[in-house]
């Protein structure tokens, strides 16, 4: 093929990448968290009575799961200043990735939600539990627990996405190594190592919702 | 797992077969003009989202200054045109790969780049410039300080002002291509941005009143084809080709075109 295999280069830009993988962890992890609070709030809104906030949140629901997250990220990036809102790129990526991950995180927290036997609820009401207490310990603890595995998928899933917030400039690992290769040319060295950065990243998320799963949800020792 | 590792290394080693079989042989580094005669077309990376020089017409066919240029080269071979729409970050790889047999691209001509393939003699002259409304005041780099230049990946403007932006101060924001950075632009996102010497025509034309202009010349560059090294062949016909159309006036009539300006002396090497 008369192509020379240079991965010597990789090694010399590592600090950068090492950098890249810093900024995409800080970035889905910060999203993740105010992801994770979105749907939570989205899912209880769901429940509500009132069938004007469970509608809204329907339209915002599938309105976010039927597109695409390049076009939600280039509408709040692009689209929005037109409205008045201008959005450093940091902040227009962490804001995309948020609403995103909330809509997926409303259905998948609804379904822990409505997982969870009404008897336990009346179970509460009738120990004089307040409403707080019986939403945060009888409700939310338990369908956590039970689709956990799912909002961890969700969660990498999402940290996998942040690789394109590289067209609206923001920096993370995708962009700094397009910008490295921009410069040496040498895209099957420089991909080829950042595929196993993001693999060896989504693994360690991965042993992470593990053990917090154990911390956290240990005490419900039924689940299979 | 239920469906074993030996079916999913069977599936891989098929997906492999299958890529290389779509791909023909065409890898020769040493490309010759019979080459791309016997081959009966003539592949050519053009960019398409770049006003004056490259953009998608609305026949879907490139059209502009670099996709005419291509057009006379498929015209004086003797072969139809197949146009690759390539972007400054792909347009190597592409040619390198053997995608595309030549790249007529907005590609300056730098050291670096000729590290990885063979330039022609320049058929265009263009200069990396900052673009930004008139009532930026910008006249030298020190002013940039604390500005948010959008430049896109790779180009001039970002290797040009990448090593400097710390110490002068400068915000440099990298979009992956001149569409999205000129955009940028006009949604108020950036202060500069970093394009060519005609493009503010094109930003006064599509959002009237804020009277872009070119504030900054960086450096002037010339565009060149680039083939792969060791083409010598295909790079002489160029040369040729080149110097013929800049001579009969073809070259001259696509830069009044396209530039609105008549074509410069352009260097030979």
């Amino acid at each position: 093929m008369g192509y020379v295999f240079q991965f010597g280069t990789v090694w010399r830009e590592f600090d950068h990448l090492l950098l890249g993988a810093w900024l995409t962890l800080r970035l889905s992890a910060l999203a993740m968290v105010f992801g994770l609070a979105v749907g939570i709030a989205g899912a209880q809104a769901k429940a509500s009575s009132s069938r004007l906030m469970r509608g809204a949140v329907q339209v915002y629901v599938e309105a976010i799961r039927n597109t695409p997250f390049l076009v939600q990220l280039l509408f709040i990036y692009l689209g929005l200043p037109s409205l008045g809102l201008r959005l450093t790129p940091d902040e227009a990526a962490l804001l995309a990735m948020v609403v995103n991950l909330g809509a997926y995180a409303t259905e998948i927290v609804r379904a822990g939600i409505e997982a969870v036997p009404k008897g336990q609820i009346e179970a509460g009401r009738s120990l004089g539990l307040k409403p707080w207490q019986i939403f945060r310990f009888i409700v939310l603890m338990p369908a956590l627990r039970t689709v956990f595995p799912a909002l961890g998928s969700q969660f990498i899933l999402v940290m996998l996405a942040s690789s394109v917030v590289s067209v609206i400039s923001a920096e993370e690992l995708t962009a700094i190594t397009d910008t490295i290769v921009a410069r040496n040319f040498r895209s099957f060295e420089f991909y080829f190592v950042i595929t196993g950065i993001y693999l060896a990243m989504s693994l360690a998320f991965q042993t992470l919702f593990a053990g917090i799963d154990r911390a956290l949800f240990a005490r419900w020792a039924d689940r299979a | 797992m239920r469906y074993g590792i030996g079916r999913l290394l069977g599936l891989a080693i098929a997906l492999l077969l299958g890529i290389a079989a779509a791909n023909p042989a065409h890898r020769a580094t040493a490309q010759t003009v019979d080459d791309i005669i016997k081959k009966g077309k003539v592949v050519i990376g053009v960019n398409t989202t770049t006003p004056i020089f490259g953009l998608m017409g609305k026949d879907g066919q490139p059209e502009g200054y670099d996709p005419d240029v291509a057009r006379l080269v498929g015209k004086y071979i003797g072969v139809p045109v197949e146009f690759v729409s390539v972007t400054g970050a792909n347009r190597i790889p592409y040619l390198l790969s053997g995608q595309i047999d030549m790249v007529i691209a907005l590609f300056g001509i730098t050291p670096e780049r000729a590290l990885q393939v063979s330039f022609s003699i320049p058929y265009a002259v263009e200069a990396a410039t900052l673009v930004g409304p008139a009532s930026r005041q910008v006249k030298t780099i020190d002013d940039l300080k604390g500005l948010r230049v959008g430049v896109p990946r790779g180009a001039m403007q970002d290797l040009i002002l990448t090593p400097i932006a710390q110490e002068k101060g400068i915000n440099l924001m990298r979009f992956d291509d001149e569409a999205t950075d000129l955009q940028a632009l006009i949604s108020g996102q950036t202060d500069l941005a970093g394009t060519g010497l005609l493009v503010n025509r094109t930003l006064n034309r599509n959002d009237p009143g804020k009277d872009y202009q070119v504030k900054l010349v960086l450096r002037e560059l010339h565009f060149g084809i680039g083939v792969r090294r060791g083409a010598t062949d295909l790079l002489q016909w160029l040369n040729t080709f080149i110097y013929t159309i800049k001579n009969d006036g073809e070259l001259d009539a696509i830069s009044r075109k396209w530039r609105e300006l008549p074509l410069e002396n352009l260097p030979v090497f």
